[in-house]
Order: structure tokens, then sequence, then C-alpha cells
């Protein structure tokens, strides 16, 4: 069951890849060698699991941000475009966030991205 | 025969200037969005504005969102409305297996009394109830600001309802004071059973001065402009049922596209003029549609007086605003709400500054992700619906 569902994930990882919709930019997400080995979350689904290098605080910064309704829905909108459009609507977003996008090495996509 | 007099009549000019930038959708990327955007933008966009009136209307009314409604407190909220219609049609109906509300032949107008409306913004929504709404004169998708309280049973009494109201208009003084027409038309409909060669061709006969004496001809100098509102062909849709085409079949396709464009040549040799798209046109579907392209027009579109323009149009002539779509805008409403002739609908998308308030809902629209450009946010001088049934015309002062 494990194996089938790992197998899975590459191939919906695959499928989302070639369609136009998302970036160049992949998404960073670390995937176990072995298959069903204690304690593993190769049976979660990957919004449920939290990875250990994904979360940390710039990301979890970035959450918040991709949450806050004052900004607009998040899906579908990369997050320098949805900070953008939210400067240029005069909503006044935090300045730290622009900084964290445009540094580099953080997710560009909101936190839904190729999950919903 | 008379030699034609000295004086050379001389056709009426006007400096043109486009504004449908805001409708073109060449820049735009589609990277997966949904129409939450839109109403996003539309209802911030439109928020905005209605906190800045809601203090002249009454300023001692708390302004809250509708998840911070108490029962019994008296306060204002804004949001956008959403009509809940039981005849409107659902893709869902195709797959229920009992029998629906809905009768087997779709009605014109799907209004149905058990309609109500409900007020949502991001934080939540909430059921309208009180008889100041009527559910028959309102919409999906127009923003308001509502005066009232939470009942007990859960949903807002609506005592008072503020619309964004006219926007407000440039004003320009006049340069001259001579009078110059601008013709529109519509709903040629070349290539239909119906379309007469010999009306259009009058017409461009009038309009060009080939008609009529020297008093007609005068008249005639006086059109500076041509604006031609849709459905300028009508392809027959037995060619357009997917299967391949033969030979002969697709000659018959681009029939009305050359008849067309040898009358609009003569036209564009005389005088400015601008085609729009219609529903009947071979533009896309969603609005903004774009403009035709012009392989479509090979002898017209070589002149500079052609332009190709998006549906809705927006242009100035010499400083006077237009702007107006090809119909379909007007025709949702009709679908969706009731007024007591065309030009109600018309008055209420300027009361309601949106051209096209049922887009995304019922109408298609393009899904942009960081402005809605069907908001109106300078009040034109003319605003014009083409293809309707009847020509009706209105005027319309602010205050």
């Amino acid at each position: 069951m494990a194996t089938t569902s790992k197998n899975m994930n590459v191939f919906y990882r695959q499928k989302k890849n070639s369609s136009a919709s998302t970036g160049k930019k992949s998404t960073k997400s670390p995937s176990p060698k072995h298959a069903a080995t204690f304690g593993s979350d190769i049976t979660q689904p990957p919004a449920l699991v939290s990875h250990g290098d994904d979360f940390d605080e710039q990301e979890q910064v970035l959450r918040q941000f991709d949450m806050n309704m004052a900004y607009g829905p998040c899906v579908g909108i990369t997050r320098l475009d949805r900070w953008e459009r939210a400067q240029r609507m005069g909503l006044n977003p935090p300045k730290e966030i622009e900084s964290l996008l445009r540094g580099g090495k953080v997710k560009l996509e909101s936190l839904f991205d190729g999950r919903v | 025969m008379e030699v034609d007099s000295q004086e050379q009549l001389q056709r009426k000019q006007s400096t043109y200037l486009s504004l449908d930038e805001n409708f073109e959708i060449q820049k735009e990327v589609y990277r997966g969005q949904q129409y939450s955007q839109i109403y996003f933008a539309r209802l911030h966009m439109m928020r905005t504005l209605l906190y800045s009136l809601v203090p002249n209307w009454k300023s001692h009314l708390p302004v809250c969102t509708v998840l911070e409604l108490e029962e019994g407190k008296e306060c204002i909220i804004v949001g956008t409305l959403y009509k809940h219609m039981k005849l409107k049609p659902c893709i869902l109906d195709e797959y229920s297996k009992e029998r629906s509300v809905a009768p087997l032949i779709k009605p014109h107008n799907f209004m149905h009394q058990d309609d109500y409306l409900v007020l949502e913004d991001e934080s939540g929504r909430v059921k309208l109830g009180g008889t100041k709404l009527s559910p028959s004169v309102y919409v999906t998708g127009v923003v308001v600001a509502l005066h009232g309280k939470e009942t007990s049973a859960g949903a807002f009494f609506v005592e008072d309802v503020l619309e964004a109201g006219l926007p407000p208009q440039i004003e320009r003084p006049l340069k001259s004071r001579e009078d110059k027409y601008v013709v529109f038309v519509s709903g040629l409909s070349i290539g239909s059973s119906s379309s007469n060669p010999l009306q259009f061709q009058l017409l461009v006969d009038h309009i060009t001065g080939h008609l009529g004496d020297e008093e007609e001809q005068g008249f005639a100098a006086e059109i500076v402009h041509l604006v031609i509102v849709g459905n300028s062909v009508e392809i027959s849709h037995g060619l357009l049922n997917g299967q391949n085409l033969a030979s002969k079949d697709q000659s018959r396709l681009s029939e009305p596209f050359k008849e067309l464009d040898i009358l609009l040549t003569q036209i564009a040799a005389s005088l400015p003029l601008d085609i729009m798209p219609g529903s009947s046109d071979p533009a896309n579907f969603a609005l903004p549609q774009q403009p035709l392209n012009r392989c479509l027009f090979p002898g017209s579109a070589t002149y500079n007086t052609f332009r190709s323009c998006t549906n809705p149009h927006c242009f100035e002539l010499d400083s006077i605003r237009f702007l107006g779509t090809s119909g379909q805008n007007i025709d949702d409403l009709t679908k969706y709400s009731e007024a007591k002739d065309k030009l109600d609908f018309l008055e209420r998308t300027l009361r309601w500054r949106h051209l096209a308030p049922t887009a995304p809902n019922t109408l298609g629209c393009y899904p942009f992700t960081d402005r809605d450009p069907f908001l109106i946010d300078s009040c034109p001088d003319v605003y014009f619906v083409g293809n309707q049934e009847k020509y009706e015309t209105r005027l319309l002062k602010g205050c």
C-alpha cells in the first residue's frame, strides 16, 4: 500500500509539472528512499505532512501572509504578485514580506500550490 | 450636366482617443487562478468607495464586517450581493436523478418569487430580509452598503440601501459650438437570411454622402465617426456542427466576411470607423471580447480610419467620453432581473458603477487577478448598448 502511494505521488507530481499553470521552480519535498520505515509520512497526503525544512521561520511568516484575508485569496497567484497587488490597492502589506520574497531561497508559490 | 460646385463639402473631424487598454488581455497570464481574485478586486475597490460615501449617508452608525454582526445592533455592512435563484440553470441538474423544479423548456427569465439575496464579504455571508432590497432588481455581483440589524433568525433585516451612485464626470468645456454626429449600428448579421444587403448599402451611401442633394450631403458631412456595435456577421450554425467542412462549405463560411469587408472598405475610405465584436462574431466568448482579427478585413484594415476594438469599448471624441457594449451584459441582466425597459438596466449599471455585475457568475469573463476592468470610475457622456430589440434613448442628469 505504501509503495503504491509513493508511486502515485510521483505520478501526480509529474502531471502537475507538465501543465502550464505552475512556474519553473519545483516545490521542495523530501522523498524518503525507503518505503515503509517506522515513523514515515508516506501514507499521509502532502498537505498534512510537516516537512522539517519547509517549516522554517521564514516559511511560517509567508504562510501567515498567505492566510491573511485582507490581501485577498492566495490560490492561483504567486506570493510576490499578491504582495504587489496588495501594494497597488493601498493595503500596505509589510515590507519584510517583499524583501523575503525578492531575496530568494523561499517558496514563491502560496502554500496551497500544487495541493488544491 | 452641371459640374460639381466650386465649394467641395468637407467632412468634419474629431480627435479620437482610445481607452480600450483596460479591456485588452494580451498581457494577462493564466496561472490557474479562479474567479475569487476578480471578486476580491471588485469588492475592495467598491468597498473603499462606499466607505467614503457612508459618512455622508448615515454618519452616526458603525460600520462592521459580516462576521462582526450582533443581534439587534443597528449598523452598516458592505459586501457583494448574491442572489439565490431557484430556476437558475445548474450543471448539477443534469446529474440529479429526481425531477427538478426547473421546467424542461428554458425560460427567458429565471426569476422566481422565492429568490432571495445574500450579502457576502471575506469574513462571511448573511441572508438579507426586509422589503427595501428587491430581489427582482438586484443581481449577483453588485456591491452595496446596507443599513439594518441582525434578527434573531440570523438574517440581516435591511432598512436602507446605499449604491455607489453615478460616477463623477470629468467636466470638459466644449471647444467648438458646431454640431457633430456619431453613427451607431449593431446587429448587421451579414450572412443571415434576414439581412438585406440593400439596406446596408443604403446606409453606406448615405454616410459617405452619395445620396441626396446638397442639404443631405451637408448633413452627412457632419458625421464624424461610425461605431459598429457587434453582431456584424452571422455564421449559420449548420456549418459549425463539428464536422469537417467540404471545400464548398468553407467558402460559405467566409462569404459573410467578404461581403462585410467590401462595405466596410467603402466606409473606411470616407470616415473613421470602429468595429466591436458581439455574441455572434468570431471573437472570444468571455468578456472582455478582444478585437476582431484584422485578417478578416483585408480591404478595410489597410485604411488607418479602420479600428478593430474590444467589447466593451471606451473612447473619447473631442474629449466627449463614450462607453458601451455589444449587449451581452444587458441581455444577462434581462435574464436574471426585471425592469420596465432596457434603459432601466443601463441606468442601473451606471448607478452600480459596474458594466457587467453578473460577470463572472452567469456571464463569461476572463479571470483577472489584480483588477476588475468593468468598474466604471468616470461617468461617460454617452453610454450605449447594441443589439437590443428597439432603439431607445434617455437623458440622465446627475447632481
